[in-house]
């Protein structure tokens, strides 16, 4: 890793992290906010959610609406936090690599002494560094809005939404690192977006469909998504080690292989 | 210094270098001369580690420039043809950065280099000039006081006034013993700082000679008006070679003897002299004959 271009990648991208991170947390105390009165008409609510198919309330995470716990990992962390995490980790493993080697800064990078190792390196730190921003913002949010707005008796354990922010972060290790594969095999920045953007929707559409369908549910075994799964942990009944070390493995792998590909391979400079 | 044995890469299109082979010592400046298109870049992609050769090697400083780029690069400063610099930083910030990669402590000699070039260096890239920029690419490539200088295009841009500077600047660094090597595709782009110029076509080297010798093999073609209109037939009649005619202008091209014009020229008044500016092909059509054969 350079110092230097580590600096100046976290500069030239700290706006980002901070209208992605503050966003995101804002989303937390909003929908954090939301709670108390979900709380108060949590029968009619039940009511409501009886009439939606079994299937589609698993898919949604609607089965545990009614504790905080629920409510904020199947709403915000179910939901609106893979979206953001996604837009974000394809958005930056682009610009990190291939918009660089599209526009041709790259030949300046790579005019001195820093190897390609280490300028690959670096940009994956700056990736991860961002993920780790973004979601470190959206735990604070978390803790500080329920501290604030949500009785002791109903309130999630911090060790709970710990995990439940650590499994996000992990999942979206696993995200940058294809999207930062896929950005260093590609010359034209607007094909990196677009196979990282697809590839991300494909993943989580197959996650999707294979809960919501009981015969489509081998699907999620092609999908790192499925090993995220935010309501479970907050209602304490998922398994957490294995699926964070399958996540921390396929995300290292990953990170690994760009940075060989950007060794190895010829650039248009 | 810089050695390069049968270097070859072929692109899907057919183009590319075939087989290049020279050498540069050291504190030579050596230019690379040819048409847009004739490989200039690739050679010098080549020589910074960009892209692994199909055959052949290239090395500086005992380095192989593919298997040991980084330290093939350690003592090189570059500039490249085309400048794209990151988005959203200022000359000074983008300085910084490749002074940190560099490993560069002394700020000194950069300051200096800003002040010759006469530049604001904190304004943002979108509100620079090309002229601008190359001025940052420049200071760039200097600060870090290298060895080996890899200069692609490195005048383009600049107006004749910075033209001058940089001129300076590179026979400043020759004298330091520093070793150069340029590409051009303008033989008066080159010619005041180089030792050796290498002819490229097509992407094979068809010459490497003297600059001294180049010069004496090029054509120039001065376009002379006479005050007199009957002249125009007298001066047909004489030896030299006579491109055209248009009223009381003659176009006449020379190759190495310049005393026969200035011979011929002191018969008749003479009331104007203008140089015709010409591509590389034009200058040295012995080796660029085939463009005359396809029209």
């Amino acid at each position: 890793m350079n110092i230097s271009l580590f600096n100046q990648m976290i500069k030239l991208n700290m706006k980002n992290f901070l209208s992605f991170g503050f966003g995101s947390a804002l989303y937390v105390v909003l929908m954090t906010s939301l709670y108390p009165m979900f709380a108060e008409n949590a029968e009619a609510i039940n009511e409501l959610i009886k009439i939606i198919p079994e299937t589609l309330k698993n898919a949604l995470g609607f089965d545990s609406l009614t504790s905080y716990g629920g409510f904020i990992s199947a709403e915000y962390f179910g939901m609106f936090f893979p979206i953001i995490l996604s837009v974000f980790s394809v958005m930056t493993a682009t610009q990190l690599l291939a918009h660089l080697v599209d526009k041709g800064s790259m030949a300046y990078l790579l005019s001195t002494k820093v190897s390609r190792i280490q300028i690959a390196v670096t940009q994956a730190i700056v990736l991860i560094s961002g993920l780790l921003f973004i979601v470190l913002l959206t735990f604070l949010g978390g803790i500080v809005a329920g501290e604030i707005l949500i009785d002791e008796q109903i309130s999630l354990e911090f060790n709970t939404f710990f995990q439940i922010n650590l499994g996000g972060f992990l999942l979206f290790f696993v995200v940058g690192g294809y999207s930062f594969l896929v950005s260093s095999l590609c010359n034209d920045e607007k094909k990196s977006l677009g196979i990282a953007g697809a590839l991300t929707s494909i993943f989580y559409g197959l996650d999707m469909a294979g809960k919501i369908s009981s015969e489509l549910e081998w699907l999620r075994n092609i999908t790192p998504f499925s090993l995220y799964n935010p309501s479970e942990i907050a209602s304490g009944d998922a398994e957490i080690f294995i699926p964070s070390l399958i996540l921390l493995g396929i995300g290292l792998f990953n990170y690994s292989a760009a940075v060989v590909v950007f060794k190895l391979r010829n650039l248009p400079l | 210094m810089i050695e390069i044995h049968g270097l070859t890469q072929q692109f899907s299109n057919g183009r590319g270098i075939f087989d290049v082979t020279f050498e540069v010592e050291k504190g030579e400046v050596f230019g690379f001369l040819g048409p847009n298109g004739a490989g200039k870049s690739t050679m010098i992609r080549h020589l910074m580690g960009y892209m692994k050769p199909q055959k052949g090697t290239a090395i500086i400083h005992g380095f192989n420039t593919w298997e040991q780029q980084e330290k093939a690069r350690e003592k090189v400063g570059y500039l490249p043809g085309e400048i794209s610099f990151l988005d959203g930083m200022n000359g000074l910030e983008f300085i910084n950065l490749m002074a940190g990669m560099q490993g560069l402590k002394d700020k000194k000699w950069q300051n200096e280099l800003i002040e010759q070039l006469q530049f604001d260096p904190k304004t943002p890239f979108r509100k620079m000039s090309k002229g601008m920029k190359q001025k940052v690419g420049i200071v760039v490539t200097f600060m870090h006081n290298p060895e080996i200088y890899i200069l692609d295009e490195p005048t383009s841009g600049l107006d004749p006034l910075m033209q001058k500077v940089f001129i300076d600047l590179v026979l400043e660094e020759k004298a330091k013993g520093k070793t150069f090597i340029m590409s051009s595709h303008s033989f008066a782009e080159i010619e005041r700082t180089c030792d050796r110029a290498a002819i490229i076509k097509d992407g094979r080297i068809v010459t490497v000679k003297n600059i001294n010798d180049l010069q004496y093999m090029q054509r120039k073609i001065y376009d002379i008006t006479l005050e007199n209109k009957n002249d125009v037939e007298r001066i047909q009649a004489s030896n030299l070679i006579i491109e055209n005619t248009n009223d009381n202008v003659v176009r006449i091209v020379v190759q190495g003897d310049y005393n026969e014009l200035i011979e011929e020229l002191s018969k008749f008044n003479v009331i104007n002299i203008s140089i015709v500016s010409q591509s590389i092909e034009d200058v040295f059509m012995n080796y660029y004959d085939t463009k005359g054969a396809e029209k």
